[in-house]
């Protein structure tokens, strides 16, 4: 059915493009075909999930298809490189991410693209908060406890992570530099194995996304200690912020926003926005998103200029954290 | 007893009209990705996920899981055929399974390898609703020690399953191992042999290079002067398509100790399905009484892997139903298709999902039920498709195995590698050195090398706890013990003196 | 890689002492692949106190590689074994050729025309090929497939030029 429309979309816009060569395409008729859509991250991730919800609307918006195509590796730096790239028309976007746009640049010295001058940032999506986690029976009761747990015992613990350059890697990097302490670091390839040695008790503790945490944390297999998120999270309303557990310092969320290569004309990037604010205050992508633990940032934070703002400053909060790591 | 009641209203949900009609589709699909070489279970799932936004949940999971154990019925297809394993779980099936499919018994072959993996699906599947919750167990006693041992004994299987020497296995071993380490470090991300190469960066891909040294250089083989007359004769020679009373009989045993295997061993997160095929087959290999038939177009050693990823791929949805934990990437996928309709799977799944959990495993009887209907007939057609004259068969494969790379990453150098090591491939044809312990190798490699470094970073560098830890310890006794019996024959034979000379 | 095969008849260049040429080449070879891992591998960091670094699997296996491909090379000296076995050409180079040009094509292509074209290019590897036969059969695989792999399989793939897109 999908496919139907979509190949009859092929063949318009096969017609349009005859048309376009008399008459270059305009910003102004802009989306006369169907958007790729880049996501870095495999389909059903976090950053998956939330890209196809806002951008299923955005579609509606535009009366246009956006194809969503997930391309996976080295931290999703593979994907954003292809965006860079890409075509600035307008018709090749990508989802980019705290690992992508932020954390990537100390993480990979070679990396072949920079955040910032390689693209036109369109608007923030949604963020999803951080957790402290540890195994069940790890002795310390909360954060204070932890605290004064694990720089006691700096030696002997050992927090896991999803593997290099994922946002549990990341936000654990943080923690790290903000106690003071270097812990063991135990790698794991991706959330999942990782959250399995968390529930099995053969690693401590780690920092991980609040979506894959909340059953654990519910079903008592693993303990949260607090949320590195300014406000309580809806989801884990028994789960304190740092900044009430005594660790302020510690925020950290693993936003996603949409990109577009430099140089896009600034009426396709305010087109766009306008379809994504639109989309974040719609009932239902609300709905949708609240109920994966994801924090929808506030109006003033969805403009291209406040996402650029966010994405200089999130550089310099994770190059000084990543930079030894490597 | 509360199961009863649970498998019962399974079955209600299972039943209705709707997740009827997915689990089919998700079988059909399943058996077509499974025959098309290339194209995995994992890209074909993330692709169809989408599609999953506008389905009721259990319908989605449903079919999701259908593609996921339809692919390994379709799997042994292409490698009996065309000794093209398009999965990591089907490689040894096509090393006795071509060699049948040569002596014009490939009808008997997939039909042998439908009614095993029908057989342990069925077995499978009642484990899970009998024994899923206590099973979990096992998935969370292995830890980073257990896997190592576990991998060290996945290695010694790889040696057992050579046909020729075992010193050119060994080797081939340790070249797999070496390739496997392309990609980045897991600990600290360092680019290891990747030559700034982007597409390098994640690792060699198990399709690009099985594709290569499997399809591409078989094919390249084919077109070998001299070739010709034996693949005429394979054309002529074709025989029944059903398994014969004989071969029934052969078969039986090795389908029961391959769902065995398989059932346990698809519980362990990671690796534990492609783990289980080689060891059904090892198994059966050192059990015959006659274990060079192997090889040969042994029936027992395309019945036991098949039944042995059949099993595996069922019980791997144990630590998912149970704990919510995907132990593999397509199962990270389900978790993706449960997260966008809002479901989080978590150990409580069982609990406040009954419809999602006991319609699964109901259905997933339902489906091999379907899968064996639809695969028996089928028999008929892929035999025939032996027929078609090789000139074009051949460019008709490598375009189908192009596409299937192409599609994993949308990734032209993946395609470009293949075709390289197509041509390593033929080499290696050429020097007698088999392809099948370097997939192996290069499968179990990471596996190998991440967990004992994980083992090691846990224990601070203290090497007992491989020994130390029961589960380690027994895994380790069962790999030497092997190993013994490997090379115990080796040594007896007249080269012996080199063989001694090389291990020093 | 560093192991692509070679395509002349070793054997003559051979000394009498190699008694089975085919292993004698085959571990020549393997050790040659491990040089070249140990060379590929030397920039990486090794064991720093219990941890493993990011060289040390690596070397570990490339080591052992050499051992082993030593080991053989030396039994093709000390037992007398095959001799190299033939090489052809055509088979190689034509199937090669086909899949470099669809990895090549398929982009800026599109499935149509990259797969219509490798399926002629491959079928060049046969003197068996019959032209007529091999376009029909092309033309409906290709078809088929520009159906089967991104409508039933969703598989996002380009399916024309691209510059009859834009």
């Amino acid at each position: 059915m999908m496919s139907i429309r979509s190949l009859a979309g092929a063949c318009l816009s096969a017609f349009a493009a005859l048309g376009a060569f008399a008459v270059p395409a305009s910003a102004q008729n802009y989306p006369t075909r169907t958007i790729t859509m880049i996501v870095p991250f495999a389909a059903g991730g976090p950053t998956d999930v939330i890209s196809r919800i806002v951008t299923a609307h955005i579609a509606q918006t535009l009366g246009q298809s956006i194809v969503i195509e997930n391309v996976v590796g080295a931290g999703g730096t593979t994907a954003t490189t292809r965006a860079a790239r890409a075509a600035n028309d307008g018709y090749t976007l990508v989802t980019g991410h705290m690992g992508t746009h932020a954390a990537s640049v100390p993480l990979y010295p070679k990396l072949a693209y920079h955040p910032e001058k390689d693209f036109e940032p369109v608007a923030l999506l949604a963020g999803t908060p951080i957790l402290i986690l540890a195994r069940k029976d790890f002795p310390p009761k909360d954060l204070k406890e932890f605290i004064a747990y694990v720089k006691a015992n700096a030696e002997k613990v050992n927090a896991a992570h999803a593997g290099i350059g994922s946002v549990s890697h990341a936000s654990c990097e943080l923690l790290n530099s903000i106690l003071d302490i270097k812990p063991v670091g135990v790698p794991f390839n991706g959330t999942g194995p990782a959250m399995n040695a968390l529930v099995a008790g053969q690693v401590d503790y780690m920092c991980d996304q609040i979506v894959n945490a909340v059953p654990q944390i519910n079903a008592g297999t693993i303990k949260a200690y607090a949320v590195a998120t300014p406000e309580r999270n809806p989801s884990l309303p028994n789960v304190p912020t740092t900044t009430e557990a005594g660790l302020p310092a510690f925020q950290a969320q693993a936003w996603n926003a949409i990109f577009a290569p430099k140089g896009t004309s600034p009426a396709i990037i305010a087109t766009l926005n306008a379809a994504a604010i639109k989309a974040l205050d719609d009932e239902n992508v609300r709905k949708r998103l609240l109920e994966l633990g994801s924090v929808i940032p506030a109006s003033a934070n969805r403009t291209p200029e406040a996402l650029a703002t966010l994405v200089k400053n999130e550089i310099a909060k994770w190059t000084p954290v990543l930079k030894p790591a490597t | 007893m509360d199961l009863f009641a649970n498998l019962a209203h399974g079955f209600v949900v299972a039943f209705s009209p709707i997740n009827l009609l997915m689990c089919l589709i998700g079988a059909l699909v399943g058996t077509l990705v499974g025959v098309l070489p290339g194209i995995g279970t994992i890209a074909t799932v993330a692709m169809l996920l989408p599609i999953t936004f506008g389905l009721p949940p259990v319908g989605a999971l449903i079919m999701l899981a259908g593609i996921y154990y339809g692919a390994q019925y379709g799997g042994s297809t292409t490698s009996i055929l065309v000794n093209i394993p398009g999965e990591a779980t089907s490689v040894v099936t096509a090393l006795d399974g071509h060699q049948m499919a040569k002596q014009g018994r490939a009808g008997p072959a997939l039909a042998i390898a439908a009614i095993g993996s029908f057989f342990a699906g069925c077995v499978a599947t009642v484990l899970i609703a009998v024994l899923g919750a206590p099973l979990t167990k096992l998935a969370l006693a292995f830890g980073p020690a257990e896997y190592f041992s576990l991998m060290v004994l996945g290695l010694i299987f790889a040696v057992v399953l050579a046909k020729g020497s075992v010193l050119k296995a060994v080797a081939m071993i340790v070249f797999g191992l070496l390739l496997s380490m392309v990609g980045s470090d897991i600990e600290t991300g360092a680019s290891r042999m990747a030559f700034n190469i982007p597409e390098l960066a994640d690792g060699l891909g198990f399709a690009t290079v099985a594709m290569g040294v499997f399809g591409f250089a078989e094919i390249i083989r084919n077109l070998d002067h001299g070739a010709e007359m034996d693949r005429n004769l394979v054309q002529q020679k074709i025989t029944g398509l059903m398994p014969t009373r004989k071969d029934l009989a052969d078969s039986t045993p090795a389908i029961l100790r391959g769902t065995v295997l398989g059932s346990i061993l698809g519980i362990l997160p990671g690796g534990g399905a492609v783990i289980a095929s080689f060891a059904a087959y090892t198994l059966e290999k050192k059990l015959a009484k006659d274990p060079k038939r192997f090889g040969r177009g042994a029936i027992e050693g395309v019945a036991a892997p098949e039944s042995a990823n059949n099993a595996a791929a069922q019980t791997s949805f144990i630590p998912l139903l149970t704990l919510g934990i995907p132990p593999n990437a397509v199962m990270a996928l389900m978790v993706g298709a449960m997260t966008i309709h809002g479901i989080v799977p978590g150990p409580q799944v069982m609990q406040k999902q009954p419809d999602l959990v006991w319609g699964m495993i109901a259905s997933m009887w339902i489906g091999n039920l379907m899968l064996i209907i639809i695969n028996l007939p089928l028999v008929g057609i892929w035999v025939r498709l032996l027929r078609v004259p090789y000139r074009l068969m051949f460019p008709s494969i490598v375009v189908f195995c192009a596409i299937g790379i192409y599609s994993v990453n949308n990734a032209p150098v993946d395609v470009v590698l293949a075709g390289a090591f197509g041509l390593i491939g033929y080499w290696l044809i050429k020097h007698d050195f088999e392809p099948a312990p370097l997939l192996l190798g290069m499968v179990l490699g990471p596996l190998m090398e991440e967990n004992l470094r994980r083992a090691l970073l846990i224990s601070r560098g203290d090497w007992s706890v491989f020994v130390s830890r029961p589960l380690s310890a027994v895994l380790l006794a069962i790999a030497a013990g092997l190993l013994v019996l490997a090379v115990l024959p080796t040594l007896r034979a007249k080269r012996d003196e080199v063989f001694v000379e090389s291990e020093g | 890689m560093s192991d692509t095969p070679s395509e002349a008849p070793v054997k003559s260049i051979l000394p009498e002492w190699v008694r089975g040429p085919q292993d004698f080449v085959g571990g020549l070879a393997m050790v040659a692949v491990a040089l070249f891992a140990l060379w590929a591998s030397s920039d990486l960091q090794g064991m720093h106190g219990f941890s493993f670094g990011a060289g040390t699997a690596p070397r570990m296996f490339a080591v052992l590689l050499l051992l082993l491909g030593a080991a053989v090379a030396l039994m093709g000296v000390l037992k007398d074994g095959p001799a190299i076995a033939a090489y052809s050409w055509r088979g190689p180079l034509f199937v090669s050729a086909a899949i470099v040009f669809f990895a090549v094509s398929i982009r800026p292509f599109g499935l149509v025309v990259s797969a219509f074209a490798a399926f002629l290019i491959a079928a060049l590897g046969s003197h068996e090929t019959k032209w007529v036969e091999a376009i029909i059969v092309g033309a409906c695989l290709t078809i088929g497939c520009a159906l089967l792999f991104p409508y039933v399989l969703g598989l996002p793939m380009p399916m024309f030029p691209r510059f009859l897109i834009q």
